[in-house]
């Protein structure tokens, strides 16, 4: 690459480390804000956006926010968070099995599970979200956490299927019959001697459904409605925000705990997040 | 296991159908157990529903009880014929396709300079990509906030002699901040799978091109561009499906004003079913953006392999 590079002139070196560090501003600017404006009052705010006047620092606003009682925030985190962890145990559960007997099958009602699986991946969620409301309120999980609970585990099998069963694909049989002749059975062979050499792919799955569960509105919006009294991070935010959007104490405050825990998600798991949205978006 | 499937399934060649003793019926029964409860789910919460949204579609149902009469087509007529949901296809289809322009221009321009590996590089890769890690409904506010009249642009902007600007008061600024909100948040999600696909170029055909005296822009449209033809395509479709359905941001920045301006076919979708209890309409809408969704990306698809294929050829 340094042949390549030394060809381009100065001029264009320059105009591209402008044009990075402009995009790069523009990018990390509202996040600042957003930072230094929860400890702010108002006017200042407003007055001078930009900065930060120790004299009127103040911790009083995001303390409010973390004890309002319109949105508690750190109960939303638990709810949002033991929300991700079913939908990931439920839905690896459920996916890990069938992606193995697609990929080790070679019928044709194999490949036609595969298909019918992955056509989820062209549904959009929105599009079934008012019938989803139908079958809950037939079955009763309408505005109930199973309900809920099913229907984002159900969202995540299309992605998930896919790529366990592309993972198992190049995983060689021998270790099938290897484990079949410890006199275990398949579903117990496949959970004890199959399963853990699926970790990376697992990894991945994690990761893509922590994100979009964490940050799903709409389905804990509608499937489990106000009405339960269950809110979600996302749903919070929406009830303690809607109504003040110019109160900026009350804003910037609760934006900033809503995105505490997915920065520092980010920021460990920023690897693993880049390489999964890789994987997820160009096998699938 | 690898002689029962490799067998030819011709039954008709052994009267006694049983076949090789042992195997179907070791395979069979936990085949059924290890697929039976995925595929029941997901029939349950994807397939039936997939079916009811045509049915529902046909009928006058409220979302509260379980009765409802069906009355053929009229929600399909009402919808078509409602200004409302005509300005908020328009307004979708306005987003969906620059949107989707700008997120890949500027995701490509920026992948190419920072494609290179290195420490600032990799550092610039994440501050362009973070915002996508969080919630587009969160995104909408913090920009709501900040592109308010009193807001924080507009007192940046005074400290200049510049505005006030009617980001969102105006309803072509409110469309345009809508679109750069979508930008912001988004174009680091292209721009990764674009340096994914400029790594996977091998680094020989840029050095046989240096050597041969290509600039840098005729190195771009001559292997960068025909090299990544199959990641274009992925993002182009993603973006585009992506942005149809778009709805978070716009009820967080705009609440899909003002004077209706902003609203999209998805707020428009939720709106009727559930702020106005008409989820017959709805769901006749939602079938509709189905049909769409998967006519464009078809068709994205199937253009762009006409345009890979050249590539290869």
């Amino acid at each position: 690459m340094s042949t390549v590079r030394s060809r381009g002139t100065l001029a264009g070196t320059v105009l591209k480390w402008v044009v990075l560090t402009a995009i790069a501003l523009v990018m990390l600017i509202p996040m600042y804000i957003l930072v230094i404006s929860a400890f702010k009052p108002q006017a200042e705010i407003i007055q001078q956006p930009l900065l930060i006047d120790l004299s009127t620092f103040t911790l009083e606003y995001l303390k409010e926010a973390l004890t309002s009682e319109k949105f508690n925030v750190v109960r939303a985190y638990g709810v949002t968070l033991s929300f991700v962890l079913m939908v990931n145990v439920l839905g690896i559960a459920l996916a890990a099995p069938v992606a193995y007997v697609i990929a080790r099958g070679r019928k044709k009602w194999h490949l036609g599970m595969l298909l019918l699986f992955v056509s989820g991946l062209f549904i959009p969620g929105q599009v079934t979200l008012i019938p989803v409301v139908f079958v809950l309120r037939v079955l009763g999980l309408i505005n109930t956490v199973p309900g809920f609970i099913l229907f984002e585990t159900a969202a995540t099998l299309p992605v998930t299927i896919f790529l366990f069963s592309a993972y198992l694909r190049t995983i060689p049989r021998d270790i099938d019959e290897a484990a079949a002749l410890d006199g275990a059975g398949q579903i117990r062979a496949f959970w004890s001697c199959i399963f853990p050499i699926m970790r990376p792919v697992v990894a991945t799955i994690v990761v893509l459904n922590s994100i979009s569960v964490w940050n799903d509105f709409v389905s804990p919006q509608i499937i489990l409605g106000p009405s339960s009294g269950i809110y979600t991070v996302t749903t919070g935010v929406y009830s303690a925000v809607g109504q003040y959007s110019t109160d900026y104490t009350v804003v910037f405050p609760t934006l900033l705990l809503a995105i505490l825990p997915a920065v520092i998600f980010f920021v460990f798991m920023q690897r693993h997040i880049i390489g999964g949205l890789v994987a997820g978006a160009t096998k699938g | 296991m690898t002689a029962t499937v490799t067998a030819p399934p011709k039954a008709p060649q052994q009267p006694h159908a049983r076949a090789p003793r042992r195997k179907p019926v070791r395979s069979r029964l936990p085949d059924l157990i290890m697929a039976g409860p995925a595929v029941l789910v997901f029939v349950l919460m994807f397939i039936v529903p997939m079916i009811l949204a045509f049915v529902l579609s046909l009928t006058d149902w409220n979302g509260y009880s379980l009765k409802f009469d069906f009355i053929g087509l009229e929600n399909y007529r009402f919808a078509f014929r409602n200004p409302r949901t005509v300005d908020a296809a328009i307004f979708t289809a306005v987003v969906a396709v620059v949107g989707t322009t700008l997120c890949n221009i500027v995701g490509l321009a920026v992948a190419v300079l920072i494609a290179a590996p290195g420490r600032v590089n990799t550092v610039l890769r994440t501050i362009f990509f973070y915002p996508y890690i969080i919630s587009s409904l969160i995104i909408g506010f913090l920009w709501s906030a900040m592109l308010q009249p009193n807001g924080v642009a507009n007192s940046l902007l005074g400290h200049v002699g510049v505005g006030p600007l009617p980001f969102l008061i105006d309803a072509t600024w409110a469309k345009g901040s809508v679109i750069a909100t979508i930008l912001w948040s988004s174009f680091g999600f292209n721009m990764i799978l674009f340096i994914a696909g400029i790594k996977s170029v091998p680094t020989e055909y840029y050095e046989a091109a240096t050597v041969d005296g290509a600039s840098r822009w005729q190195q771009f449209r001559a292997i960068t561009v025909p090299l990544i033809a199959p990641v274009l395509t992925v993002n182009l479709v993603l973006t585009l499906v992506g942005l149809l359905k778009v709805y978070d941001v716009v009820l967080a920045l705009t609440d899909g004003g003002p004077a209706a301006g902003t609203q999209t076919i998805v707020y428009q979708i939720l709106k009727d079913s559930f702020a106005r209890s008409a989820l017959g309409l709805g769901a006749a809408q939602s079938v509709v953006l189905l049909i769409v969704t998967a006519i464009i990306g078809l068709a994205v698809t199937f253009a762009r392999r006409g345009a890979e294929q050249k590539v290869a050829a």
